[in-house]
């Protein structure tokens, strides 16, 4: 049941994440993957935070976590790779530009979410398709509207 | 018995002679997350210039920037932490760390237990302790933006770690301390030698508890960013005839740790500890600790 919050989260970007369930414990609506080396130390049931982070869950909603976001780009989850100039706009919040993207992983149909990548490969959080990801030149129609990106670790701290 | 002449006096009597110092900010390159010379490039074409800080292995002092280095991409994906130089020291001494289960005392905002777990490869495991739990926000923020994935967090006072039933084959107990004036602008103003004492108590029961929860063959590191001995070279002096303990020699940046305090003699391997008066880093002390083996 813990895990599937998380399975069903990476199954909209085309990703099959098999997680052990005994593996994944849940505090306060956060969710944890811990592994085997790890679990000796969850000696006490109040700990506040375990393993890798994979999201919260909230009025039946599910936030994924950075760490989620990076684990489904490793395997493969529908994508696009941007342009330096849109990596950093988005970061700041901002949308992406069909003009802006550089490749496309995966389906790229609308209202489809879709992990948005650097230059590097790296993911930097995710958005919603909603226009046309395949033009490439001279569009500057949003293709994609940011949902949750990495600059967040910032506004976090305000 | 408090002020800036009061404190300096007592420096004096240490040798040091109050100097005003400013700090540069530095940097440590999570090792797990990108290479040194990778990220250098990528930071130069951002405008960071760095300076490789010679004592230390993937530390930088950030020599120019045109942007705030907490802000750029690079850091948000936890390719690099912000860690002030001397901070960086004692996880650095701590041998062969994969692999092995560590206690992390006082560890919030996080940054030495960012710093281990880098270290360790996210292999083995870390317990993070700290009891301010605001602070411990700030610690899983850190965790997650630079992909920790070996380290449990407790709400709970170092004090109390023994009642985890755990024992650790390295301990860090980087302790709640008065500070220095440094980092700190008001430090002379806000600090009295009755909080020193006060501070010094706490680190004496949170090394208590921290020793207890070692293993036979364990490693323990000390360490502080206070400039008043009480909360250093004296503890450490207290550790070894109460603990168990002995210091190890060690080679790291920093003097030796002072032996004679006010005129009281404290056991001669206290000299193995290091001390750093503010200069090129902030004020900050440094010990490393095993059991006493026995004779």
């Amino acid at each position: 049941m813990k895990a599937r919050a998380v399975t069903n989260f990476a199954s909209q970007f085309g990703v099959n994440l098999s997680l052990n369930p005994e593996l994944v414990v849940e505090k306060n609506g956060r969710f944890y993957f811990v592994n085997e080396a790890l679990k000796p130390l969850l000696v006490r049931k109040d700990f506040f935070y375990a393993g890798v982070f994979l999201g919260k869950a909230k009025e039946g909603k599910f936030f994924p976590s950075f760490n989620l976001l990076s684990m489904l780009a490793q395997r493969g989850a529908h994508r696009i790779v941007v342009e330096r100039k849109a990596a950093w706009l988005f970061i700041c919040g901002r949308p992406i530009l069909a003009q802006s993207v550089l490749q496309v992983f995966g389906s790229g149909k609308k209202n489809m979410h879709v992990l948005v990548l650097n230059e590097f490969g790296e993911c930097l959080g995710f958005g919603r398709i909603v226009g046309n990801l395949n033009v490439k030149g001279g569009m500057d129609e949003v293709a994609v509207r940011n949902v949750s990106d990495v600059g967040d670790f910032l506004r976090r701290e305000r | 018995m408090s002020g800036k002449e009061f404190f300096q006096n007592r420096y004096q009597q240490l040798g040091f002679t109050l100097k005003e110092v400013k700090l540069r900010q530095a940097i440590r390159i999570n090792n797990t997350n990108a290479k040194d010379k990778n990220l250098i490039e990528r930071l130069s074409g951002l405008g960071v210039q760095l300076e490789k800080i010679p004592f230390l292995l993937s530390g930088y002092w950030v020599a120019e920037s045109k942007v705030s280095a907490g802000a750029t991409a690079e850091y948000l994906l936890g390719l690099y932490s912000i860690q002030e130089a001397a901070a960086q020291i004692p996880v650095s001494l701590f041998s062969d760390l994969k692999g092995k289960r560590v206690l992390d005392c006082a560890a919030a905002p996080g940054g030495k237990t960012v710093q281990l777990a880098d270290a360790m490869a996210n292999t083995g495991g870390i317990v993070a302790l700290d009891v301010d739990k605001r602070r411990l926000a700030a610690l899983s923020n850190h965790l997650e933006r630079c992909h920790v994935a070996n380290t449990v967090v407790y709400l709970l006072d170092a004090r109390q770690a023994t009642t985890l039933g755990l024992k650790f084959d390295r301990v860090l107990v980087d302790a709640p301390c008065s500070g220095n004036y440094a980092s700190d602008r008001d430090w002379f103003k806000n600090r009295t030698i009755k909080d020193v004492e006060r501070n010094a108590a706490t680190q004496r029961q949170i090394l208590t508890s921290a020793s207890e929860c070692l293993t036979d063959r364990g490693e323990l590191v000390y360490s502080t960013c206070s400039l008043e001995p009480e909360e250093d070279e004296l503890n450490m002096d207290w550790a070894i005839k109460n603990l168990n303990l002995e210091i190890q020699e060690i080679d790291c940046h920093g003097t030796r740790g002072l032996t004679n305090v006010f005129g009281r003699e404290l056991d001669a391997s206290v000299a193995r500890c290091r001390r750093l008066w503010p200069g090129d880093t902030q004020g900050f002390f440094v010990c490393k600790l095993k059991r006493r083996r026995k004779q």
